[in-house]
């Protein structure tokens, strides 16, 4: 944060004349109601305020650097009052010096100018006071400022993440073939293109609300997930089987979102893709105290080298349930005797 | 002209009734098998030799492209494929044409009356330089896509082997000869193919004519004077040169 008062021309004009305002009231006070000589007049009102408009100027500098604190005022205002007495003590010492070297013939003025030492004192903490108060609200009005434009900073780079995110959940090679299989259906089977196109929609829809992050009852995510698989039924036909074993109380249960995607496209990629016989995709779940226990499988040939390497999907899953649930839930999987398992814990949560 | 014979080799029935659909309006154009897979589709195009074939990309088994690596027969081709990907623009020049799922009918047209022009100038005895089929497989050596595993054809079967079943690797001229448990594969590749395409934290070139599966190695050991050997843990022997050596220090941080 730069000085609010040195930090541009205006305010630097602007803290001048209420600093000359004040030298000219003081002038003016002491010409008509003390009568003290024109000369005096002049000196006294300007060195005083203009130390006193220095000094203040100094007066930033533990605002800036002693935050206030709410839970612990007291070494806040004690920095303060240590502060204060500095810049009071400086200016009252410099002021008084230069006024006595000037005016040291003059006993009149001297004696005048030691009588109003405590009530120059008084007066200046109060200007003080009134100092340290603006810059606090300057100080406060800088730092929203600046924590509103971190804060849209921030959103669009969670916005910008998520975005990401979602590119890389949908497949365009999934989209496209799925297209393809409509334009095939839209000849052969009218009705059946119609039915998928709304199949489509809807799990586009869907998988554009994980956008908001949010938590669904199992029921909606896993309608979805049923949409993705009757889409990919339609191009495989027989060889793509599924089957889920849903509990009826584990459909109200909250998942997040998308959850399940990466996993059946997973299921798919590795298995229906590379196979010539009918895969079996199976999903279950069973509903515990605090928890739901999901599980997948699918049936996969091990003697076929894969074309591909290990996919990140799963890890994907796996990161996303620990942001989730802040390290609590878990994604386990295994590869046993031609079946592929996944199994996720799902911590339950209250809205 | 005569009858122009073709194989659609899709593993999607939809996409596969698509096709058949636009070719019903070419009366020159006879489908004489569909396969579901790459291994069927091989083995038909390699009996019933068509004259041109639609091959999808991503399949069963086998891929297109690994298709094409093995084929003998060797027909135009048209690959029919939702991969929108560099590989495009290097196919498009040798296989007939490249059509991008979903087409419409009229760029279907497109690429069959790309077909027909192409067989009849092959038929009025122009004579090809390289197969378009060998510059398909040219293309595809030089995609730095990584190799996860490989297609050899020995005494007439195909073979797939993933490459974590490889030992080693030799160069013989202008093969490869490929070690693995089960036995060895001559590949008509560059050993200089696979060391690009093969992943370089698992095989390392070695030698000028050898490439070593570091998860093969039982030990090292000094050879003549300045030079080493390599003992992998079937009990083989490979060379290693000095320049291998420093790649072997490298990789497994000795």
């Amino acid at each position: 944060m730069s000085h609010p008062i040195t930090g541009n021309r205006r305010s630097i004009l602007i803290y001048s004349l209420v600093w000359l305002m004040v030298s000219v009231t003081q002038g003016v006070l002491y010409l008509y109601v003390l009568h003290l000589p024109i000369t005096v007049v002049i000196a006294d009102s300007l060195i005083s305020s203009l130390m006193f408009g220095f000094l203040g100027l100094l007066a930033w500098y533990p605002t800036r650097y002693i935050p206030f604190q709410r839970q612990s005022p007291i070494y806040s205002i004690l920095a303060h009052v240590v502060a204060g007495i500095v810049v009071l003590g400086a200016w009252v010492l410099i002021t008084m010096v230069l006024l006595n070297a000037i005016f040291a013939y003059q006993e009149d003025y001297i004696k005048f100018l030691n009588q109003t030492l405590a009530w120059r004192a008084m007066l200046g903490a109060l200007i003080y006071l009134v100092l340290v108060l603006i810059y606090y609200l300057v100080a406060n009005s800088q730092k929203l400022q600046e924590r509103l434009q971190q804060e849209e900073r921030l959103r669009g780079m969670v916005r910008d993440a998520e975005l990401n995110m979602l590119k890389s959940q949908i497949n365009p090679h999934f989209l496209f073939n799925s297209l393809n299989s409509i334009a095939s259906l839209t000849m052969s089977n009218p009705d059946e293109a119609r039915e998928m196109i709304i199949r489509l929609s809807d799990f586009l829809r869907y998988s554009l609300k994980h956008r908001e992050n949010e938590y669904v009852p199992l029921r909606e995510e896993l309608g979805r997930m049923k949409d993705y698989l009757a889409i990919e039924k339609v191009r495989f036909g027989e060889k793509l089987q599924y089957e889920f074993i849903i509990r009826g109380e584990c459909e109200t249960f909250l998942v997040p979102t998308m959850i399940f995607q990466p996993l059946f496209e997973n299921a798919i990629r590795y298995s229906v893709y590379e196979s010539v016989d009918p895969v079996a995709i199976r999903f279950s779940c069973i509903q515990e105290l605090e928890s739901m226990k999901a599980v997948i499988t699918n049936d996969y040939d091990p003697g076929v080298p894969s074309r591909r390497g290990t996919g990140v999907g799963l890890q994907n899953v796996r990161q996303r349930i620990a942001l989730a649930y802040k390290g609590k839930g878990s994604v386990d999987w295994t590869a046993q005797e031609g079946v592929f398992t996944v199994t996720i814990l799902f911590p339950r949560i209250y809205l | 002209m005569d009858i122009i014979k073709t194989i659609i080799v899709e593993d999607e029935r939809p996409a596969r009734d698509l096709l058949r659909n636009y070719l019903q309006e070419f009366q020159d154009i006879e489908i004489t098998g569909e396969y579901d897979n790459g291994f069927d589709g091989l083995k038909a195009i390699n009996e019933l030799k068509p004259d041109a074939i639609f091959l999808d990309v991503q399949m069963p088994k086998l891929t297109g492209f690994e298709l094409l690596e093995v084929l003998e027969h060797q027909p135009e081709v048209i690959f029919t494929t939702a991969y929108d990907q560099y590989a495009i623009r290097a196919f498009e020049r040798n296989a007939v044409d490249y059509l991008l799922k979903p087409f419409s009918r009229d760029r279907f047209r497109e690429a069959v009356s790309k077909l027909i022009s192409r067989i009849k100038s092959n038929q009025q005895g122009a004579v090809r330089e390289r197969s378009n089929i060998e510059k398909i497989r040219q293309h595809f050596a030089e995609s730095d896509e990584k190799l996860h595993r490989v297609v050899i054809k020995k005494t007439g079967k195909i073979h797939v082997i993933s490459t974590n079943d490889i030992n080693y690797l030799e160069a013989q001229d202008d093969y490869v000869m490929i070690y693995t448990n089960d036995g060895k594969y001559l590949k008509q590749q560059t050993l200089k193919y696979f060391e690009q395409h093969l992943d370089s934290q698992q095989f390392v070139r070695v030698h000028r004519s050898y490439i070593a599966n570091i998860a093969c190695i039982e030990r090292i050991e000094p050879y003549e004077k300045s030079n080493f050997v390599l003992i992998l843990r079937d009990g083989n022997k490979v060379p290693v040169s000095r320049g291998g050596m420093q790649v072997l220090k490298e990789n497994l941080d000795f």
